[in-house]
């Protein structure tokens, strides 16, 4: 709890107690009486704030003061929902420029990026900055909503930086990204989630946000054409396939490499040649005169193989043929249950049961 | 379990019992947004380790009604908090538990929790606005707890989970967000009480959850991040909903969650060693009673309350747990 201090340091601003431009309000104190499982505290600096708070809540009252208060408040505790949302009422009352307003949140952002308010009131002032001009009070002419989200998503990268699997700073791009669901900003996120996969190659985040860019919220408003679709699914297999190359053991990978099968209704059969030297018990020796197959990666010498991810893929890919495919899949799933995989045994066992008591009806 | 470690009940319990006398702790007062749900988290950690008469009742029910706020028509986390959809859920368990539901007025907290849906069938925490598929399953269970499930347009939330669904099985915070373990449970949970589990792909969800867990037996909330003592109610849950408890390997988890208890001070933490809380000590007793660890009361994992209160109130619905140990 470093960032609140005492109210007895050298050079401290008085509290508002102490301030004739506060004297008007009456201090509330906090609640005091039957409290189980919630102890009275003690700091000046927080309780003095905190008093003065309930106090303009009581009156009602939306001037330039209750932003200084607020932001004195989220600074000590950003979690204070009501002082977030008493704000935030007082930003529209009094007509505050929102521009300024955003950058003064820029440093609470970092700062306090685990908080969901912080980013919910970027939200509500973003949904206001980008919506017709008439409706945001702004300090200098307003950019279009591009330039305001081009910007947005530089300043969410860097927020990423100090914690790549953030969620709500995830969650938070991918609402400005369809909120203002410009073709520009959608060719950006490709490139960026390209670097951050290169930086992390298990970052389940940025795997989902490649997702949600090419397939899901991106891929719906392309309007591409089928050629051009199997463009992209080609390049989305091809890049999965390199990546799992990279580190065989990433989950994040491989589920991301099922979740575009089956979006794409794509058969599973296709990747068989791929996943079988990840089902080996030793890394495929390369011969001198051996044709190096660029479209499909091998894993390299040091894996741990076999990958378990990859046993449970094939197996997959064989009970979807059918038939035989089923015996081989079961010879799989036993591997996975009595060796590679045996924390989830039970869940090896139950595939084995469903797929043989299928291939009987 | 011979020689295994066990759970220290009376140490925990001590330990939920001190919470309120700490006057002087920093973290409490930073915490008052929470304060509601921390009475909760205790209650119901003190009821599945049957000690449920350990707090003062009337000091209780007392308190969680001078959170009241009787300008919205629901509870504040604290008295004087605006009245937030979280909070307000917790009172209600609260008084559930306590049997003083008779002290809420039914009809404006009910209208407070359906005034909170948005156009796309989320709702939101409270006036701020923030959504999340977490206030939808508050909003569903309380309504629930409240006799008033009738009045909510069912089609309309369902319809929002469906699309919170992601390419892996699993559900997110929002439509377009990650899937995460505590989102999959809000969301299975919601549904369960809604009698819609059909909308789902329950096989692909409960492979999902069984991949959480890692090789030291704890279970993380996505892929590639680190185990956490409270995802062993998250994602025990879902899969006792689910039906598929047995998939995760009950020996190492419950080894786990002991790991992380706090022998000296009691408590449970999020992983061994780190400093315990009362979330996680609720979260890390309620995984276990699921595991079926003897000596603890039944916890209802698609209400987290004891599932005595839901038989009682004709709530149950049909999930298994593991069966208790002796």
């Amino acid at each position: 709890m470093s960032h609140v201090s005492g109210g007895d340091m050298p050079g401290k601003p008085p509290l508002y107690c102490e301030r004739e431009d506060w004297s008007d309000i009456v201090p509330i104190p906090q609640y005091d009486g039957v409290n189980p499982l919630a102890p009275i505290f003690y700091n000046p600096e927080y309780k003095d704030a905190t008093d003065y708070f309930r106090g303009i809540v009581k009156t009602g009252e939306l001037s330039p003061r209750v932003l200084e208060l607020t932001e004195k408040i989220i600074r000590m505790n950003p979690a204070h929902y009501s002082a977030w949302q008493y704000r935030y009422r007082t930003l529209l009352a009094v007509k505050a420029p929102l521009d300024v307003e955003l950058r003064l949140m820029d440093s609470l952002a970092i700062h306090f990026m685990k908080t969901y308010q912080v980013w919910h009131h970027r939200r509500l002032l973003l949904t206001l900055l980008t919506a017709s001009p008439s409706t945001a009070t702004t300090s200098k002419p307003l950019p279009d909503a591009f330039d305001i989200a081009t910007s947005e998503l530089e300043f969410i990268a860097r927020v990423l930086e100090e914690d790549s699997k953030n969620y709500h700073t995830w969650s938070y791009r991918e609402w400005i990204l369809a909120h203002v669901d410009d073709a520009r900003l959608w060719l950006g996120e490709l490139p960026y989630v390209d670097d951050l996969l290169e930086a992390d190659v298990r970052n389940n985040s940025a795997w989902h946000h490649r997702f949600f860019v090419v397939f899901s919220r991106g891929g719906k408003r392309s309007g591409a054409s089928p050629v051009e679709e199997a463009e992209v699914l080609q390049r989305e297999i091809s890049f999965t396939k390199d990546k799992i190359s990279l580190a065989p053991n990433n989950p994040s990978a491989w589920n991301y490499l099922r979740g575009l099968l089956d979006h794409t209704h794509t058969s599973w059969g296709k990747l068989v040649v791929f996943v079988l030297p990840y089902t080996q018990l030793q890394p495929t020796t390369h011969s001198s005169d051996e044709v190096v197959d660029l479209d499909n990666p091998k894993p390299p010498a040091e894996a741990e193989l076999p990958c378990a991810a990859a046993l449970d893929f094939l197996a997959e890919a064989y009970v979807r043929e059918g038939g035989e495919g089923v015996q081989k899949a079961v010879t799989l799933w036993k591997s996975l249950a009595n060796e590679h995989d045996t924390i989830r045994k039970k869940y090896w066992e139950y595939r084995i049961k469903e797929a043989l008591a299928s291939k009987l009806v | 379990m011979g020689a295994e470690p066990k759970l220290n009940i009376p140490l925990h319990v001590k330990y939920i019992q001190s919470l309120g006398e700490n006057k002087d702790d920093l973290t409490y007062h930073l915490t008052a947004h929470l304060r509601m749900n921390a009475v909760y988290w205790g209650l119901t950690a003190l009821y599945i380790m049957k000690n449920k008469d350990a707090l003062d009742r009337e000091e209780m029910i007392e308190y969680v009604m001078s959170c009241w706020d009787e300008q919205a028509g629901g509870f504040g986390a604290h008295p004087d908090h605006d009245a937030h959809i979280h909070a307000t859920l917790s009172a209600i368990q609260i008084l559930v538990m306590q049997d003083a539901l008779d002290r809420v007025d039914v009809d404006r907290v009910t209208k407070f929790i359906l005034s909170l849906q948005q156009p796309s069938g989320v709702f939101a925490g409270d006036a701020f606005g923030e959504i999340d598929t977490r206030f939808l399953y508050i909003a569903v269970q309380a309504l629930s707890l409240l006799g008033r499930l009738h009045e909510l347009d069912v089609e309309k939330t369902v319809g929002y989970i469906q699309r919170c669904r992601n390419f892996d099985g699993g559900f997110g915070a929002i439509i377009g967000a990650e899937s995460h373990a505590a989102q999959v449970f809000v969301c299975t949970a919601a549904l369960a009480i809604l009698d819609r589990l059909d909308v789902i792909d329950q096989e692909t969800l409960a492979w999902w959850l069984s991949e959480r867990q890692l090789p030291n037996g704890g279970l993380n909330g996505r892929p590639e991040k680190l185990e956490d003592v409270c995802y062993s109610f998250w994602v025990l849950s879902a899969l006792s909903i689910l039906k598929k408890l047995n998939w995760i390997d009950a020996d190492k988890l419950i080894k786990f969650i002991l790991s992380a208890e706090d022998l000296e001070h009691g408590g449970i933490a999020d992983r061994p060693g780190d400093q315990p809380d009362v979330f996680h000590t609720q979260f890390g007793v309620a995984g276990l009673s699921l595991l079926g660890y003897p000596g603890l009361e039944d916890i209802d994992p698609v209400y987290c309350l004891p599932a005595k209160i839901t038989e009682a109130k004709g709530l149950r619905k049909d999930w298994e747990a593991l069966p208790r140990r002796v």
